[in-house]
């Protein structure tokens, strides 16, 4: 019915209507630009007075509020003679702005919503691989400037290293905090590496030469969704924003036929 | 007429009807991370970010190009994969941690407008003249920006551009929009996204501007809109920002920069109205400004060899930008130097302490990149640009980079830009906000190189066999803190780590300032450890051989052979005087290295001029926040810590 109705040439005019409705509306409360009465309820007063507060910091003076609502009648007055003449009509500016607020009208609800844990588990389980947590690694190393240093380490019994101002030991780590604190080349290696008891190495870093003992090692797995839900939510509310802007457009523009010479 | 608009509104509806209701704000959106991840006991590394960066609704961003907004600015900073306004695909090979997207307040999202607007609209003689060169290409869109920064400089914005009521109204929608998407993208643990803009105060075309960063969500910062910068003062931004913390309970902080463009007003002696600066002025600076952005894009700030010209480091990043002030509107005079570089500022505050008590420049080092691009781009091989019309192409090297009006700046004068330190306990707005606020953060032209400074009374070289970063924090202070003059000499604990990814370390030094017997302000820079110390590069008479040079200049390469992965000292200040007013930090030099520059003329294939080539072969550096020692106040008890 609603597909019929918007297919309704009156339909055009209501949404030309109501989309400048929509544009006021998020001003406060609507106005009848044909009408040359202009209320300037409470509402609109401390609307104006917050205004001036937020910019300043303060409320306004009498004077101020005066000078204010002074601009807003005019501001008022010129719209609404611009609306009667039509000047609306083929302003880009008009245009644009008019169209950016249906956007976000479209897209305002979902900025808001509290998504169902259904809707979320659906959502995660269509692309666990963003969510899928990296590989853990606990493991200690120990330092040394030069490859044949470590090489000659690697057999002794507690090789002391060299000093060094990196973490001896890392517990549970992803890959991106170790690249981080040792450089990419030294968490690849470290990744190819299994858990054992016994020192190996070298490997290199930025810095140098490693032995290194990987004591634990566990494999990425997707978490519960109570573990991630404001990511995931955050997510989808992202997703969902552009996603209703582009029914609200699809809907609306189902209705129009473009004939391009 | 609301009978009238059901359709449309039905329609919105539909779109959304599996949507159901709430509304309770997310932890992002109320507040600035408390209390959301696991914190180590002491900051435990530093977090790396941009906090001053540039998108489409920055007036001159806009108009130099740039198309890319607020989320593919979040997306490339946090790691993701992005379309440059130029086409090229652009991703960091390392994410950062933190990012400020930082817009100027003035006009947000105006050139937008404008360069939207119908022709026909646009009835100022000047608008319309810069909207026809905006329209025309991008070199006369560059160049209409470049006289919109002159004229807002020379205070000849037109009115249309300048109304801040007016402005404010277009801005709500943006800010408002803007906060919603930091929040979706602020994640406690792996990335924090702060609220910000630029104010840009800029007298006679002199660089007043800050840098505003906000620690809260937006249900604070909504609460407020960017505060425009022309026409205003900075006590006027003080109260806009003491307004905002007592209305809100949020906090916000505000960040100077460029002060090597301020022709010696950035660190004036005197108050903005060229009397005597007031005490309460010094506490409000103070109080506000904790921290300086010391590097960037357009030059580096730290010194200037005029006024260090003992320290053979001094003329880093200083080319092209010593010769007048933003728009090159003012010639810059050596007089002017004290007051527009950071080492100077800081000996100011010292001096200023000791007249009224109260140190107004007594703040902490940071980097960011001021780019216009969108990308938080800080290392030498991904530099892409300070503004879109100098994004990576063959000739953007030896182009005149001077706003388009006047000479004397080229492409090449630009350095790649830096980025922030911060040592927190963990990534979440609260906890990098907070360093900053102590000035637990440093500088870096680029490379991520890992910089702690402690100082107290009793350190030594026996303190780095156990946990010396708990010794650090337990029996002395961190980098940005205050140490009460014990009647000893105080003693750091300075090391200094290489960024894993990039060169090889030269050397660490002390720079400390102070006041005389006499009341003047001395500066001294101190080696304190560099490699091949006891080897090749033996001190003779306090001079240091040179680390060496491994750059091949025609390949943009160099070779980590010279050089060392870390560097450590445990420093006792020689030239201690009971009683001294003094700071301290450190600067840790890498090896040469190329620039931009030359990875440009390698990539595009093309020669440069000898003198050319021979600037862009730099020790890139990083420096720590000061430590200030002061005199013990005579009311004081007798102090016990680190005499034990």
């Amino acid at each position: 019915m609603i597909r019929r109705a918007l297919r309704d040439p009156l339909a055009h005019f209501l949404i030309a209507g109501a989309a400048i409705w929509g544009g006021l509306a998020l001003l406060g409360e609507p106005v009848d630009p044909a009408s040359r009465t202009i209320e300037l309820s409470r509402e609109r007063q401390e609307g104006i007075a917050l205004g001036f507060e937020r910019m300043m910091g303060r409320p306004p003076t009498d004077a101020e509020m005066d000078a204010a609502v002074e601009r807003w009648v005019r501001e008022e007055v010129l719209y609404r003679e611009a609306l009667r003449l039509g000047l609306d009509d083929g302003d880009a500016v008009v245009r644009r702005r008019l169209a950016t607020k249906m956007d976000e009208l479209a897209g305002a609800e979902a900025e808001i919503a509290r998504p169902s844990d259904e809707a979320l588990e659906t959502w995660l389980a269509a692309r666990p691989e963003a969510y899928r947590t990296g590989g853990m690694t606990s493991f200690e190393q120990v330092y040394f400037a030069s490859e044949g240093a470590a090489r000659a380490a690697l057999g002794t019994t507690g090789p002391q290293g060299e000093a060094i101002s990196l973490p001896a030991s890392m517990s549970k780590a992803s890959s991106r905090e170790i690249a981080e604190r040792f450089g990419q080349q030294f968490a690849d290696a470290l990744a190819d590496l299994s858990p054992s008891d016994a020192l190996q190495g070298p490997v290199e870093s930025g810095f140098g030469w490693h032995l290194v003992r990987v004591t634990e090692r566990e494999d990425g797995a997707l978490p519960p969704l109570e573990d991630i839900r404001e990511r995931v939510e955050a997510d989808w509310r992202g997703a969902t924003i552009s996603e209703r802007r582009e029914r609200a457009y699809a809907l609306l523009r189902e209705a129009y036929t473009v004939e391009v010479e | 007429m609301i009978s009238k608009s059901w359709v449309a509104l039905a329609a919105l509806a539909v779109a959304g009807c599996d949507l159901a209701g709430g509304g309770e704000a997310t932890e992002a959106q109320r507040g600035d991370g408390t209390d959301t991840i696991e914190l180590a006991e002491f900051p435990d590394r530093p977090y790396w970010g941009d906090t001053h960066l540039h998108t489409d609704v920055s007036v001159d961003a806009f108009g130099f190009g740039v198309r890319l907004g607020a989320e593919e600015a979040l997306k490339f900073a946090r790691g993701d994969t992005v379309t440059a306004t130029t086409g090229m695909e652009a991703k960091l090979d390392r994410p950062l941690d933190f990012l400020v997207i930082s817009d100027h307040s003035d006009a947000m999202g105006a050139t937008r407008r404008l360069y939207d607007s119908p022709r026909i609209l646009v009835r100022d003689p000047t608008l319309r003249r810069w909207y026809d060169m905006m329209h025309e290409s991008p070199e006369q869109s560059t160049r209409a920006v470049a006289e919109l920064i002159t004229a807002a400089a020379n205070d000849e914005i037109p009115a249309a551009l300048r109304d801040p009521e007016r402005q404010a109204k277009a801005t709500r929608d943006l800010w408002d929009n803007h906060l919603a998407l930091l929040d979706r993208y602020n994640r406690p643990g792996e990335f924090t996204a702060f609220a910000g803009f630029e104010w840009t105060l800029m007298p006679d075309g002199n660089n007043l501007h800050r840098v505003v960063m906000f620690r809260d969500g937006s249900v604070k910062t909504g609460q407020v809109v960017p505060f425009p910068g022309l026409d205003t003062q900075v006590e006027q931004l003080w109260d806009y920002m003491e307004a905002y913390e007592a209305n809100t309970g949020g906090q916000v902080l505000a960040i100077p920069h460029n002060s090597n463009l301020s022709n010696g007003i950035m660190f004036d002696l005197v108050g903005p109205d060229g009397g005597a600066m007031s005490a309460d002025y010094a506490r409000r600076r103070a109080r506000y400004e904790p921290v300086v952005e010391a590097t960037q894009i357009k030059g580096d700030s730290e010194t200037h060899p005029f006024l260090s010209p003992n320290d053979e480091f001094a003329a880093f990043g200083v080319a092209g930008w010593e010769l007048g002030n933003l728009p090159l509107t003012q010639k810059s005079t050596p007089d002017m130097y004290a007051g527009s570089y950071v080492r100077s500022g800081l000996l100011r505050g010292l001096t200023l302490e000791q007249q009224m008590g109260v140190n107004p420049y007594a703040f902490g080092l940071i980097g960011s990149t001021d780019s216009h691009t969108a990308l938080a781009t800080g290392d030498e091989d991904n530099f892409f640009g300070k503004h879109t019309g100098n994004e990576p192409r063959a000739d953007r090297a030896m182009a005149g980079q001077n706003l388009g009006t006047r000479v004397g700046r080229f492409g090449w004068h630009y350095l790649a830009g830096g980025y922030a330190a911060a040592w927190a306990r963990g990534n979440t707005r609260a906890e990098i906000f907070d360093a900053f606020m102590r000035r637990e953060v440093y500088a870096t032209t680029g490379p991520r190189m890992v910089l702690r400074l402690f100082a107290g009374f009793d350190f030594s070289a026996d303190d780095w066999d156990g946990d010396w970063v708990r010794a650090g924090y337990t029996r002395g202070v961190p980098m940005g803190g205050d140490l009460e003059d014990s009647g000893r000499a105080p003693v750091f604990l300075i090391s200094a780590l290489k960024d894993p990814e990039g060169a090889n370390l030269d050397r660490i030094q002390v720079v400390k300032g102070w006041v005389d017997a006499n009341g003047e302000a001395q500066e001294r820079v101190y080696d304190v450890a560099w490699s091949d110390m006891e080897g090749s590069r033996r001190s003779v008479g306090g001079a240091i051989p040179p680390v060496g040079d491994t750059v091949v200049r025609r390949e943009a390469t160099y070779e980590n052979t010279i050089g060392t992965a870390e560097l450590r000292a445990t420093w006792r200040d020689p030239d201690y005087r009971a009683g001294q007013r003094a700071f301290y930090y450190v600067r840790a030099l890498e090896i040469p290295t190329p620039t931009w520059v030359l990875f440009d003329a390698k990539r595009f294939g093309f020669d440069l001029p000898a003198d050319v080539v021979e600037a862009n072969v730099i020790q890139e550096r990083a420096y720590s926040s000061p430590v200030w020692l002061r005199p013990r106040r005579a009311s004081d008890a007798p102090r016990t810590m680190g005499e034990g």
